[in-house]
Parts: C-alpha cells; sequence; structure tokens
C-alpha cells in the first residue's frame, strides 16, 4: 500500500479514535461552552433494547395510567396566556396550537430552542426567564426528542426535568412526550415519573406521518398529534382548559421566540 | 461478556439498513466503514479483478444501507443494461435489432423509474382530471435511482452510437454504475470519462489524495456545518408560510437558496474528495453558480453533471439550435422541463422547469439588445441582480409545500416588510448571518484564492491536517440537529 494511503489512513483513524475516546468521558468546558460528545461510545455501549413489540394504546400504558387522575378535572374556562417551550417539534405543534389559541381566546407565546434537551433547558436559566417575561397561566412543553437514545437516562436527565418542572412552578402545565420512531431508552418513563399528576401526554406508540429526517412528524401529522392532546385533555388532564377544536388547519402565535443549538 | 455481546448487537444494528438513516458521508458510520475499505482497497488498487470485485461489493452494501431490497433492483438494471449493452455492439448486429434492444434498454430503466417516481403523480392527475378515485400505491422511492438511471440512459445511447464500447464485463459495468461516491446523489457519471479510468489501474497520487480529503473538508463544511445550521431558519419560515414578517421571509428565501447550494454542492465536493482519494476524478458538478449574471451561465455552473447530460440527449437530440430561432427556445423549454420533472414528481417542479425554460429563452432572445448595453460594472451588477433574485424566488417554488405556500412566502415578503425587524434579526440570528457571510464571502473570491488554499493543504504538513480535520469534525458535532438532514437531492 502506497505511503499516502497510509498516512491518510492514520488521519481518520486518529480522528475517529480521537472522538470516539472523548465520548466516553464527561464533555470538557472551556470559558463556559460545553463541548458536545460525538455520542460514539453511547451508540456503541448502549444496551440493546428488546425488540418492538405491540406498543400498547395510550390509555392502557402503564405510564399513561401513573398520570392520569383518578377522575375528570373541572374545566377552566379563562382564557389563557400560554407559554409554550421544546425543541424542534414546536415547528409542527405550535401552529396548531396558535390556532386553538385563535379559537378559544388564549394567547400564545412559543419558544423554540432546536436540538434542546432536558439538559439544556434544566441548565439554562430561559424557562425561568420566559415565565417571567410572559407570566403564563397555562404551560406546555414538548420535549424528549432529542434524548430518546441516551443511555442511562434516569440518572443523567433527572435533576433537569425535575429544574424545568420547578421552574413551572405552580403553573397548570402539559408535557407533551417526544414522537418515538424508535424506542427510548427511558425519557418518557423519566417524564412520567417526575411530571404531576395528568400532566403527561404521552405521544410514544401513536402513529404519525413523518417528514423526510423519519423523525419530525409532518406538518398534517403534527396537527393531528396536537388535537390529540386536545381530545385527552378534558378527560385526563389534571387542568384542563377549553380546547375546542379549530376550523383552521394553523394560526399565528403572538410571539416566537427562536433559539438555535449552540445559544446557552 | 454481555458488554462485548452489545457492542456487536449495536454494530450489527448500525450495519443493517435502516429506512430512517440514510448512509451519509458526513455519518459517523460512513467513516468508520470508509476505515475499514481504505486499507483493504489500498491493497487491491494492482489487482484489478480483486479491486473491482470488491468495490462493488462495497457499493452495493453502501446501496443496502441507504435504500434496503432496492439494491436488487440495481443489480437487476446493471445486468439487463450490460446485456442489451452486448447485444447492442455486436458485429454483425442489424440496425433494427441494435435499436429493438436501445428501445428495451430505455423502457427497463425508464420504466422502473417512471413507476417508482411517476406513478402516483399520473393517479393523483386522472383522479384531478376525471374525477375517478384511483388509490395512490404504496411506493417507495429508490434512493439515486434517478442519478443512476440517467447514467444507464447515456450507456446504452454511448454504446448504440459508438462512442463507448460495452463493458467486457459486468462487473465493469456494475462498477460505473454502482461506484459508491456517485451512486445516491451524482455526479452524474458519464461511460466516456469514468470507464477508462476503471482501466487505467493506478494508485492516486499523493498530491490526489490529500486534494480529495480537502474537498471532503469544504463538503463537510458546506453541508453538515452550514446547510443543515442554516436549515432549521428557513424551515421555520418555510412550514409556517406568512407567520413571519417580510424581512424575516425574505432571508429564509435568501437562507434556502444559500441552504440548497451548500447542501448539494457540499455532497458533490465529498463524492468527488473520495473519488479521487481512490484514484478517480469526476467532473466538477458545481463553479460558484451564484457568480452567473445571466441565466444561461447559470446552468453552465449549477450541477453541471446534470445540465450536460440534458444537452447531450434531449436539448440536441430534439434539434438544439440547428433548426431555427423558434424551435431553439422550444428546445430549451422542453429540455429544462423534462429537467424539472425530473426533480420530482410534482406540478411545483414542473413549473420551476418551465420558468427557468422560458428564462433561459428570454436571456437568448434579449441577448442582442443586451450585447448593445455594454459591460460596465453597473450592468454587471444589475444582471447579477435580475439574475439571482429570478433563482432566489424560483427556488420559493421549488422548496414550499404548495403552491399556496409558495405564494404566501412571496407576497409576505412585501406585505410586511419593516427594516425595525433587522436590528433584532441580526441580534438573535447572529451565527446564520455569519455563515450566510461566509458563503457570500466564499463566492466573492477569486478562484486563485481557493486554488492557493488547496495546494497549502496539501503542502501542509500531517499533524496541521489532522488538526483542521478535527476542528471541523467538532464543529460538526457542534451544530449538528438533532437527526441529520438528509441531502437535499437523495429525493430525486
Amino acid at each position: 500500500m502506497k505511503k499516502h494511503y497510509i498516512a491518510l489512513w492514520a488521519l481518520l483513524a486518529a480522528t475517529f479514535a480521537f472522538f470516539a475516546v472523548a465520548s466516553a468521558f464527561d464533555s470538557p468546558s472551556i470559558g463556559g461552552h460545553k463541548f458536545k460528545s460525538s455520542g460514539i461510545a453511547d451508540a456503541l455501549f448502549a444496551v440493546p433494547e428488546p425488540e418492538p413489540c405491540e406498543i400498547p394504546a395510550i390509555g392502557d400504558s402503564a405510564t399513561a395510567t401513573a398520570t392520569r387522575p383518578a377522575f375528570p378535572a373541572p374545566l377552566d374556562t379563562a382564557a389563557q396566556t400560554i407559554l409554550f417551550i421544546g425543541d424542534s417539534m414546536l415547528e409542527g405543534l405550535g401552529p396548531r396550537l396558535a390556532a386553538y389559541a385563535e379559537k378559544n381566546g388564549h394567547t400564545l407565546y412559543t419558544v423554540i430552542w432546536y436540538s434542546s434537551t432536558s439538559e439544556v433547558w434544566g441548565q439554562s436559566d430561559k424557562l425561568a426567564h420566559y415565565m417571567d417575561m410572559v407570566k403564563p397561566t397555562y404551560v406546555f412543553v414538548c420535549l424528549g426528542a432529542n434524548e430518546l437514545f441516551v443511555s442511562d437516562i434516569a440518572n443523567k436527565r433527572r435533576g433537569y426535568v425535575r429544574k424545568i418542572i420547578s421552574d413551572i412552578d405552580t403553573v397548570p402545565y402539559v408535557w407533551i412526550g417526544p414522537p418515538n420512531w424508535k424506542p427510548d431508552t427511558g425519557i418518557n418513563d423519566l417524564v412520567a415519573e417526575n411530571a404531576s399528576e395528568g400532566s403527561f401526554f404521552l405521544s410514544n406508540g401513536m402513529h404519525f406521518d413523518r417528514s423526510k429526517d423519519g423523525a419530525h412528524p409532518t406538518r398534517s401529522s403534527a396537527a393531528l398529534w396536537l388535537d390529540s392532546v386536545a381530545r385527552w385533555m378534558p378527560q385526563h388532564c389534571a387542568h384542563p382548559i377549553r380546547m375546542e377544536r379549530p376550523d383552521k388547519a394553523s394560526g399565528k402565535a403572538r410571539r416566537i421566540f427562536v433559539h438555535q443549538p449552540n445559544e446557552r | 461478556m454481555t458488554a462485548i455481546a452489545d457492542i456487536f448487537h449495536n454494530i450489527g444494528r448500525m450495519l443493517t439498513y435502516d429506512p430512517s438513516g440514510p448512509m451519509l458521508f458526513s455519518s459517523g458510520t460512513f467513516w468508520a466503514l470508509f476505515l475499514v475499505f481504505m486499507p483493504v482497497y489500498g491493497m487491491l488498487r494492482r489487482r484489478f479483478w480483486q479491486m473491482v470485485v470488491f468495490v462493488v461489493a462495497f457499493s452495493f452494501f453502501f446501496y443496502y444501507k441507504s435504500s434496503g431490497i432496492f439494491v436488487c433492483l440495481l443489480g437487476a438494471t446493471s445486468a439487463v443494461d450490460w446485456l442489451l449493452s452486448k447485444a447492442i455492439a455486436r458485429p454483425g448486429a442489424s440496425r433494427r435489432v441494435r435499436r429493438l434492444c436501445v428501445a428495451a434498454s430505455l423502457l427497463t430503466s425508464l420504466g422502473i423509474l417512471a413507476y417508482f417516481k411517476y406513478a402516483n403523480f399520473f393517479l393523483w392527475n386522472i383522479n384531478a382530471m376525471v374525477g375517478s378515485n384511483f388509490q395512490p400505491l404504496d411506493l417507495v422511492l429508490p434512493v439515486g435511482i434517478s442519478f443512476y438511471t440517467f447514467q444507464s440512459v447515456s450507456y446504452i445511447i454511448d454504446v448504440y452510437k459508438g462512442r463507448v464500447a460495452p463493458t467486457a464485463t459486468w462487473l465493469e459495468y456494475a462498477f460505473f454504475l454502482s461506484f459508491f461516491p456517485a451512486l445516491v446523489a451524482g455526479p452524474i457519471v458519464r461511460a466516456d470519462y469514468f470507464l477508462p479510468q476503471i482501466r487505467e489501474n493506478r494508485h492516486a497520487t499523493r498530491s490526489e489524495v490529500y486534494t480529495g480529503l480537502w474537498l471532503i473538508i469544504l463538503g463537510v463544511v458546506k453541508k453538515a456545518i452550514i446547510a443543515d445550521y442554516i436549515a432549521q431558519y428557513n424551515d421555520l419560515i418555510f412550514q409556517t408560510p406568512g407567520g413571519y414578517s417580510g424581512f424575516e421571509t425574505l432571508m429564509g428565501i435568501i437562507g434556502y437558496t444559500m441552504q440548497i447550494y451548500c447542501d448539494f454542492s457540499g455532497y458533490s465536493d465529498m463524492a468527488i474528495g473520495i473519488a479521487l482519494i481512490m484514484g478517480f476524478k469526476l467532473a466538477k458538478n458545481f463553479d460558484f453558480p451564484y457568480k452567473a449574471q445571466n441565466l444561461t451561465d447559470f446552468w453552465r455552473r449549477w450541477h453541471i453533471s446534470l445540465s450536460t447530460w440534458l444537452r447531450d440527449y434531449i436539448y440536441i437530440p430534439l434539434g438544439g439550435n440547428r433548426k431555427g430561432t423558434a424551435r431553439t427556445y422550444l428546445n430549451n423549454f422542453a429540455t429544462m422541463l423534462i429537467g424539472g420533472l425530473w426533480h420530482g414528481a410534482a406540478w411545483k417542479f414542473v413549473f420551476w422547469g418551465a420558468m427557468h425554460g422560458a428564462g433561459l429563452a428570454v436571456h437568448k432572445a434579449s441577448k442582442p439588445v443586451l450585447g448593445r448595453i455594454g459591460d460596465s460594472w453597473p450592468v454587471r451588477a444589475a444582471s447579477w441582480l435580475v439574475t439571482m433574485t429570478f433563482v432566489a424566488l424560483l427556488w420559493v417554488f421549488f422548496r414550499a409545500d404548495s403552491w399556496a405556500d409558495s405564494w404566501t412566502v412571496v407576497s409576505s415578503v412585501f406585505r410586511d416588510f419593516s427594516a425595525a425587524y433587522i436590528p433584532a434579526f441580526a441580534a438573535a440570528r447572529s451565527l446564520w448571518l455569519i455563515l450566510m457571510l461566509v458563503i457570500v464571502v466564499s463566492h466573492c473570491l477569486p478562484t486563485r484564492f481557493w486554488e492557493s488554499a488547496q495546494a497549502w493543504f496539501v503542502r501542509s504538513p500531517w499533524i496541521v491536517k489532522l488538526l483542521i480535520f478535527i476542528v471541523v469534525v467538532q464543529l460538526v458535532i457542534e451544530l449538528r440537529t438533532e437527526s441529520v438532514s438528509p441531502f437535499i437531492y437523495f429525493q430525486f
């Protein structure tokens, strides 16, 4: 083999080895910026998931049962100021929730933080900032899609999930679980365990038409997803609000705040 | 023991077809496989048949990872094409038999493409026209089928015309058709250019190897850093048409214009770089298209392998410019219409192609007038602005989900445009703006600069190359989205 082939191979191998080894350790921080991990070690050493079997319907799953209040709570008919925070899934859910808000007299503020996770939100003070700024009377959260495959997630992320919930404080909320495209390593169970009763909507097990990336539901599918949340709320949510189905497919939030993945 | 079993299980999973995770050149899985591929390829490079078998096997596996069972279709297409090409070139074969073989090959290749890509489009249109209720077929488009079908068509026609001799064995033809760097998203490789390189059987030089690495790094920067990052904002604009101010929408349109360039040319750079490392030269696919000052120039710089293919196998056979002015315009228009339809089975692509065809015709028709205006810098600036506005506006129709969305996006720019958004936008999307600036500056730099940079990289010490590569990979990791965005041109 030619010398320059060997040199190139060594370069590629050294780079690969560098990132593989680095991913086995906690990412270092420099100047307050925490470097992201390549995830190679996680991908290699992840405990294999059991083969997917028949996924129980939402009403039958242990998680959903655990978060369902014993009886329907009374409907809060007041117009709400809604804060909707989460990851890129809000691109699909946000416009539909805005349509519900317009129909039912609520005011919606949306905060999309791309590629965000419970860790990212839990480490930042953005939620507290928006709670303070918007002063919402209701909060929707959609997080978890970017941490479906994190190993040992209960230990790694429990504190952050609790931090998010404590930032929401006493304001009623609904945490919409991620739209699994593969079995997760425990994010749904983690949120379900920590969310107050009737505040977690399990999306796992629902059927979605996916966009080209195979992960995000298409816009129409995301609208149906939000419709499912709205249908679930009167019977199962701890604090149901007016969520009459709108005729319009999408609406406009009062304001949309966007944060990029690298922001902290 | 359990941990080792888990690792093997995970590796096995990574090597299995996953519909949601096509194998991208910028993915860790590809690089891990390339690390295994390279030394074996390096050892076999001078052993012709062993090398061919190995590369074909790897290419088929690469295609299996991206498209699953459709790898069988690729194998079958290549076998049928090769047998027919042998029949076409057989000494003593009558003209009638040769023509029948060409027809059979075109029918097979284009028939498969038409079935997978256009059957549902056809059904939807039939339903819309006659009010019938044909159910759409449950079809999945095999990745890269449009690219390798065009390669197969050009090969058969070239063999028929005597421009290329058919390969002696199926393996050599399979090597050409399935060559993994160009398999799923081009560049469209032409047989007369590529087949002799297989037989040349030579190692890449040191300069070619590191030029290849340079192109890969450029490609990764364009695709995985710039295109994927700016896509997040652009998607927001196109997924909520009318939901943003005029200025923000305008930025989304410009952003998508840059995104599709970085996405596709980045992929091409990686493909050309990988091929070069293997000792194969693929023709340039992009040549700073947004420097173009008219539409004709744009199409000489954009997706060059497709435009030259369309020129050689559609425009010229239709008569090109040999049958009068009106016919030339019509040929141009028809060629671009087909080019538009090649991009996807939807009226929006037909419209996009038709508008480019019309634009080319208008440019050709107005050449005498434009020639009298002169070539001063204000004229060049105005020409560039008109060309880019036209190109960017048509990208809106290319990208948006529907006609209604396209019009909403375009009209939003004029309806709600206010400079008051600019400071807030700059504050909120500073990195997006910086990356856009990087693309603009990189376009403005003279070609000489890029040649010098490439030469410097090739000459630089190994450790410098390693550090650059590590920094680029870390940047990709820092900016990557939660799910890898497939190459836009994968869908074609």
